[in-house]
């Protein structure tokens, strides 16, 4: 017991300075791409005939586009092409489906702000239920991982509940498969007034590489990436509160 | 490591995809009668962040009688996938890497193994340094999945600080991971032909650094744990599967070590985590250190073209051997492709385990396999 106690007081406090400071992520980290103006129609072909995802990358009235809800970031793009770049930029959610899509020439990226009344009452009380409907664990993972010493999320009320009817949002990762559309729908109605819906990564928001079952609502906030890193999660789910 | 078979007829071909097993489901719910009877119905969501999978503990009394485990929540088609990806390798790729997410690095490894058996004129084979990042990436999968695990199992016995420490620990090794391929799952990194990433070879020397601070403080917090008596009472003789069983259900990886080298509880698993975690060091440390690492793919033979050919591949992913196998036609193309993760041999064993215990075992038995829902749906 006398060694626990000491080896707790050694330990110390590991949570990250992140936030306020800004996010320690790896150099090769992807984040929300760019893409160059003048990027032209057989530029895109040649660059999906590497994606791994349909429909991630496009081409439409003049200008290309990438979708972050599909994306995996996987970089193959950037690879074959120079006019994408994927960026150091992790505050990756937004509030609508359509602000996931990056047209080229698009600069100056600022994240949505919350302005959501009932979202914005939940700063400091933020209760999550995880239904993991077809995920592959990775999201889940990361998720998890948020409630480790490291990254704290507790300390800004953010907890994920072990009952719905404790919960103020499902937090759903993978493509909602069909042997799990019931118990996701069940989850979604335990839930008490009002409630929200979070889809995290790229299966949820999209299906990704798999094909999306239905959502029992449609979402309050998208958290794209395969999976996405832990810090654009909490960024994410701390703006989503207005709580960032 | 692959092997590769020819058959005349596509029957004999999927007769052999067949026979690499997977998770079967009890038909039917057994009913369990008679006084003290009763039944514990559990998901598929769970209380905790994890996937779904139904649970059925039959109970006499206190003492679990039989559990049934019932799965299928998280079938997303990958293997469907894999086949109409039709030739898109990186579609493949990812979908090996999604397949369980835990398990992407050997599950990108089997599939490139895969792939560069059967087509040794398209892929060239992977030179020593492809080879030495892909090991790396598969140790440190291994290191960071069993201390997360180990981590997990404290919580499971409210010893919290090795639970916080294991927390935070497994993060490190998932950055490093990161640090050398961008995602920290390994993903987007290993693909057939050889890596993805150039200049891993730079970053070795901060790897080493890392692991050298963080090891000794991963020692330090297991050391905790299987030295507090309060912790080893609850791991010991709990969730016991018998080597004569282990075997006889075909249990393999950690749980069928366990049951093989030591006396198959929860204890036995933790112990063969906390010996796998220093192997894989060991190894790390010889590959950064310049040890060629062992190609495994013979590249004299592809696929015949006047049969059916199935190639079965297997990495030596955390859990056990994952095994990847494909269906060719005689004109190249993949008509079936399986998936057989380590966790499908293993849910029997978790059954097993829980047979004579308190429900309330249940959470160290399960921790003790943590076994994969997605890689046992696909």
């Amino acid at each position: 017991m006398l060694k626990a106690f000491i080896a707790r007081i050694k330990e110390g406090c590991r949570t990250g300075a992140f936030p306020p400071a800004e996010p320690n992520l790896p150099p090769d980290f992807r984040g929300r791409p760019e893409i160059d103006e003048a990027t032209s129609a057989e530029e895109v072909e040649e660059m999906k005939s590497v994606c791994p995802v349909d429909g991630a990358l496009g081409f439409s009235e003049g200008k290309a586009f990438i979708d972050m809800g599909r994306c995996i970031f996987c970089g193959r793009c950037a690879a074959k092409c120079t006019k994408v770049r994927f960026t150091r930029e992790y505050r990756l959610g937004v509030f609508k489906r359509d602000d996931l899509v990056v047209r080229a020439g698009e600069g100056g990226y600022v994240p949505p702000v919350q302005t959501d009344a009932e979202a914005l009452r939940l700063k400091g009380s933020l209760q999550l239920r995880e239904v993991s409907a077809g995920g592959c664990a990775a999201c889940e993972l990361d998720a998890n991982v948020l409630g480790t010493p490291a990254w704290d999320m507790a300390r800004f009320g953010i907890r994920f509940a072990a009952s719905p009817r404790h919960a103020d949002t499902v937090y759903l990762t993978g493509p909602v498969s069909r042997n799990m559309r019931s118990a996701l729908d069940k989850t979604y109605a335990a839930m008490p007034e009002p409630k929200f819906l979070i889809a995290a990564g790229a299966c949820a928001i999209s299906g990704g590489l798999y094909e999306r079952g239905e959502y029992p609502a449609e979402p309050a906030l998208y958290i794209p990436g395969c999976p996405p890193h832990p810090a654009t999660t909490l960024e994410a789910l701390l703006r989503f509160v207005g709580d960032m | 490591m692959t092997e590769l078979f020819s058959f005349k007829t596509i029957e004999e071909a999927e007769a052999k995809l067949d026979s690499l097993g997977g998770y079967k489901d009890p038909a039917e719910v057994v009913p369990l009668k008679g006084a003290g009877a009763h039944e514990v119905a559990v998901g598929p969501v769970h209380a905790g962040v994890i996937e779904p999978g139904h649970f059925r503990f039959q109970c006499m009394g206190e003492d679990v009688y039989n559990l049934q485990i019932f799965l299928g929540y998280q079938h997303r088609g990958v293997e469907e996938a894999m086949v109409n990806a039709g030739g898109n390798i990186a579609r493949q790729t990812a979908l090996a890497e999604t397949c369980a997410g835990d398990t992407s690095a050997a599950a990108a490894i089997a599939f490139a193994e895969l792939m560069e058996r059967a087509f040794p004129l398209r892929f060239q084979a992977p030179d020593n340094e492809a080879l030495r990042l892909r090991n790396i990436l598969l140790e440190l999968e291994r290191i960071a999945n069993h201390t997360g695990d180990l981590g997990a199992l404290a919580g499971d016995v409210a010893f919290l600080q090795t639970a916080s420490f294991c927390g935070r620990i497994r993060g490190e090794y998932l950055n490093m991971t990161a640090l050398l391929c961008g995602n920290r799952f390994g993903r987007n990194a290993i693909v057939p032909g050889g890596v993805r990433t150039g200049d891993a070879a730079d970053k070795y020397g901060e790897i080493k650094t890392w692991i050298a601070r963080v090891k000794p403080e991963l020692d330090r917090a297991l050391k905790l744990m299987f030295h507090e008596h309060s912790v080893c009472d609850r791991f010991d003789g709990t969730g016991r599967v018998p080597r004569d069983v282990a075997e006889s259900i075909g249990l393999v990886g950690v749980a069928r070590r366990a049951s093989v080298e030591f006396n198959g509880d929860v204890m036995a698993r933790a112990l063969v985590r906390r010996i796998e975690i220093n192997e894989a060091h060991t190894k790390i440390a010889k590959l950064i250190g310049g040890e060629a690492p062992a190609s495994e793919t013979p590249r004299f033979d592809g696929l015949k073209p006047d049969g059916f050919t199935v190639v079965v591949s297997t990495s030596a992913a955390w859990r056990g051997p994952l095994v990847h196998a494909a269906l060719f036609s005689p004109d190249a193309k993949m008509v079936r492709y399986k998936i057989v993760d380590p966790s499908a041999h293993n849910w029997p064993g978790l059954a097993w385990a829980l047979r004579g215990e308190q429900i309330s075992n249940f959470p160290i038995c399960n921790k003790s396999f943590n076994l994969s829902y997605c890689g046992t749906d696909r």
